[in-house]
């Protein structure tokens, strides 16, 4: 009985110890404090459907957040960000997988001093059996596709008509563009 | 032993939704990638009005929004106030760096906190980081062209 009860407790407390998932990942360092590779399988959950019931079709169709529910151990975990050195997160490389089981490789953030746990760069997907992996860096194209518009030179996000317009009426600072002028004006002189 | 047998069972992952809690937070709505990452630097510096713009990029750009609290706690926001926009929506755009009261549900899963908000009131942006830490990125404030 007593072997029973150990088992019983090492499976109540397996999902609580941190786990690797650097075994045969091939996930670029972004020379992050506490970033480590991770390769794991995972079904791809819209993640407010997930802990609260409130699910549309389609994942949110772009709209919310993604998470991985990683089958190893039913961790639900937080991808924020997409391969892409470019402000850009993950939600939209993840859509087209809404509900399929996945392989993603990339960078898990573990810093206990700042609360970060299970959270996540993608840098390549596939689905569950495929052969080619799928790299997690178009969220510009598809923000190019959906703001023709803003089409010109420089990154995405010095041309993005709401940055730009927030910053039109608000500032660098957000204090507002009258209150700040002369820190701006400082800055480069 | 059947009670012990019972306790354990109840402790074990189970599907189905988590349970929230009510709750009450005041902070700031940050960007967690700069926050977490420190991709940027220390937490200090990429909060408030020095890192304003890069929290606007960020937002835009589909990366997650926090409230980070001012019991140093972050919770993910999932939801305000009826906006179920999480990625690049319009109503986490407008607080970017703002210091915020946020009623609403709390999740918490696998050691990260999660927040519905249902109602919000926003005191403006408050943390004047700038005048420690000039701007982050530095790259944000582009120079003006001769």
């Amino acid at each position: 009985m007593k072997h029973w009860i150990a088992a019983a407790l090492a499976l109540v407390a397996a999902p609580l110890a941190a786990q690797d998932f650097s075994e045969g990942s091939e996930a670029r360092s972004w020379n992050l404090y506490a970033e480590q590779p991770a390769l794991f399988e995972a079904k791809v959950v819209d993640i407010l459907c997930e802990l609260t019931g409130d699910c549309p079709d389609n994942c949110g169709d772009g709209r919310r957040q993604l998470g991985l529910v990683r089958a190893a151990d039913n961790v639900l975990v937080f991808p924020n960000k997409n391969s892409q050195p470019a402000f850009t997160g993950a939600a939209l490389e993840l859509l087209p997988y809404c509900g399929q089981d996945v392989e993603v490789d990339g960078l898990m953030i573990e810093d206990p001093d700042l609360g970060a746990t299970n959270v996540y760069l993608v840098q390549k997907i596939r689905t569950v059996g495929a052969e080619e992996w799928v790299k997690a860096n178009t969220w510009t194209k598809k923000w190019a596709a959906a703001n023709p518009e803003a089409k010109g030179k420089g990154p995405w996000f010095r041309r993005d008509p709401r940055v730009n317009a927030a910053i039109e009426a608000d500032g660098y600072l957000g204090l507002g563009v009258e209150e700040e002028a002369e820190f701006i004006k400082g800055l480069h002189e | 032993m059947r009670y012990l047998i019972a306790a354990m069972a109840l402790a074990l992952p189970t599907s189905g939704f988590a349970a929230g809690e009510r709750i009450s937070v005041t902070g700031e709505i940050i960007d967690t990638w700069c926050y977490y990452s420190g991709v940027m630097g220390g937490p200090d510096a990429v909060v408030g009005t020095a890192h304003h713009t890069c929290a606007l990029w960020c937002s835009a750009g589909g990366i997650p929004v926090g409230l980070l609290g001012d019991d140093g706690q972050v919770y993910m926001v999932l939801k305000i106030e009826g906006d179920d926009g999480s990625a690049s929506g319009d109503t986490q755009l407008s607080l970017a760096s703002h210091q915020v009261t946020a009623d609403g549900m709390l999740y918490e899963r696998d050691g990260l906190k999660y927040i519905v908000v249902e109602q919000v009131v926003s005191e403006g942006i408050t943390n004047l980081s700038h005048l420690d830490y000039d701007v982050v990125p530095p790259f944000a404030v582009p120079k003006p062209k001769n």
